[in-house]
């Protein structure tokens, strides 16, 4: 019981994040990620695919700033950073490619491209 | 929470969203909305019981995050793309009031320009060069794809059997008090700002002298012990003496963001740059379109003979 009670007083006095907000963040970050998932499994759409792999990014960072905000340590933010990052390389890169497949079917539908030979 | 409560709220939530993506007619995504929603809601309700403390703090995290994943929704079940990317704007503000939340300010805006603002931008480009014909598109004005999800039922099958094993993970390991507030945790973080300003040289004497304006040196990293924050200085005359900072003095999100990535991930940040760099790159060398030019063509776009001169 001492211990619970010098940990609230230094949630108090030091202004850390209590144990009910970080429980909610750490769900959300979840639910983002799956739904995220889920998104990226059932879409048939190529550009709606590689948007729901920024929602699971955006759960992931929620995640970790979560976990740098309860250490009161700044690498949480630092790591969303470099996932900003990886998102804009990967929007560049990944959107130039779905042109590209675009022009030669004249469809989004990633189901055209099961079968993977040449056309 | 005993599991199978948590089984079952996860199992609401899938039915739901399972309606809400295969639903035709707009009563059954009525349906599938509620369904979800009620899911959801058993899910936070659960978690919120399990853990004691106060309501007050959460209040306005929890009405950030059910926005965000109620909109997350909606971009994997709309069926028009334009309307899919809005929403995840709509995603990543709620997500940048969550990192408000957090005490993360310097990622929360810099998460609405990068993504709402330069990312999510150039997802509307595609999804606009790539239009499908008004005349090919179906009864809705979007095509079959966007009507129609691949496997649905196995995909949420795999996704909330995901999120179960997550949420009953947290719980577990809450109940061995790994990961809440244990003493060791919570006596760190509490130093940490105070270590983070003893790193910060110039940060450290402005704020000192603040407190007591005579301060020409500080001597010592500030010290926290018994949630009092001691600092050594020596003052105009050249006595030393101790000085308490306030809670307020801790450095702000943006300086202790900063100092964490130059001085603690320089190489990273480097490459990172580099990254950044290469996919420009690929990007270039994908869309290139190759021109094929006659003799004359490509001696007058070289400027080297014939064609107007201006």
């Amino acid at each position: 019981m001492t211990t619970l009670g010098t940990v609230s007083s230094l949630i108090a006095q030091a202004d850390l994040i209590d144990p009910k907000s970080m429980q909610l963040m750490l769900i959300f970050s979840a639910l983002l990620f799956v739904i995220g998932l889920v998104g990226f499994l059932t879409r048939r759409n190529m550009i709606i695919m590689f948007l729901c792999t920024e929602l699971m990014f955006q759960g992931a960072a929620l995640a970790m700033v979560a976990f740098g905000r309860m250490h009161m340590d700044a690498s949480g933010q630092v790591f969303v950073i470099f996932i900003l990052t990886v998102a804009a390389a990967e929007a560049a890169l990944a959107l130039g490619l779905v042109i590209l497949l675009y022009r030669k079917r004249d469809t989004l539908d990633a189901e055209a491209w099961s079968e993977l030979r040449e056309c | 929470m005993p599991a199978t409560t948590l089984y079952s709220a996860c199992v609401a939530s899938a039915i739901g969203l399972y309606l809400l993506m295969r639903g035709t007619g707009g009563g059954v995504r009525g349906m599938g909305t509620i369904v979800a929603l009620g899911g959801l809601g058993w899910l936070l309700s659960e978690t919120f019981a399990s853990i004691d403390g106060d309501v007050g703090p959460t209040i306005a995290p929890l009405i950030f995050g059910v926005i965000a994943v109620m909109a997350a929704v909606r971009v994997i079940t709309h069926r028009r793309p334009v309307f899919a990317a809005l929403y995840f704007i709509l995603v990543v503000i709620a997500s940048a009031g969550l990192f408000l939340m957090l005490h993360a300010e310097f990622m929360a805006f810099a998460l609405i320009i990068v993504y709402a603002g330069a990312i999510l931008i150039t997802y509307m480009f595609v999804l606009m060069l790539a239009q499908q014909s008004p005349t090919d598109a179906g009864d809705s004005g979007s095509a079959w794809y966007d009507r129609t999800p691949r496997e649905p039922a196995i995909a949420l099958l795999a996704g909330f059997i995901l999120l179960a094993t997550l949420v009953e993970a947290m719980d577990n390991s809450r109940a061995r008090h790994f990961d809440t507030m244990t003493e060791t945790v919570a006596t760190r973080a509490a130093e940490q700002p105070w270590i983070d300003l003893g790193r910060l040289p110039r940060e450290l004497l402005r704020t000192a002298q603040d407190v007591d304006p005579d301060v020409v040196d500080v001597l010592s990293a500030p010290r926290l012990d018994d949630g009092i924050v001691r600092l050594s200085v020596r003052l105009h005359g050249g006595t030393e003496t101790e000085i308490t900072l306030p809670q307020s003095s801790q450095p702000s999100n943006t300086r202790v963001v900063g100092l964490a990535l130059v001085a603690d991930y320089p190489v990273s940040l480097e490459l990172a740059g580099v990254i950044l760099l290469m996919a420009m790159f690929g990007a270039v060398v994908l869309c290139r379109k190759q021109i094929e030019l006659g003799e004359d063509e490509a001696q007058q776009a070289a400027g080297i003979s014939g064609g107007p001169q201006s």
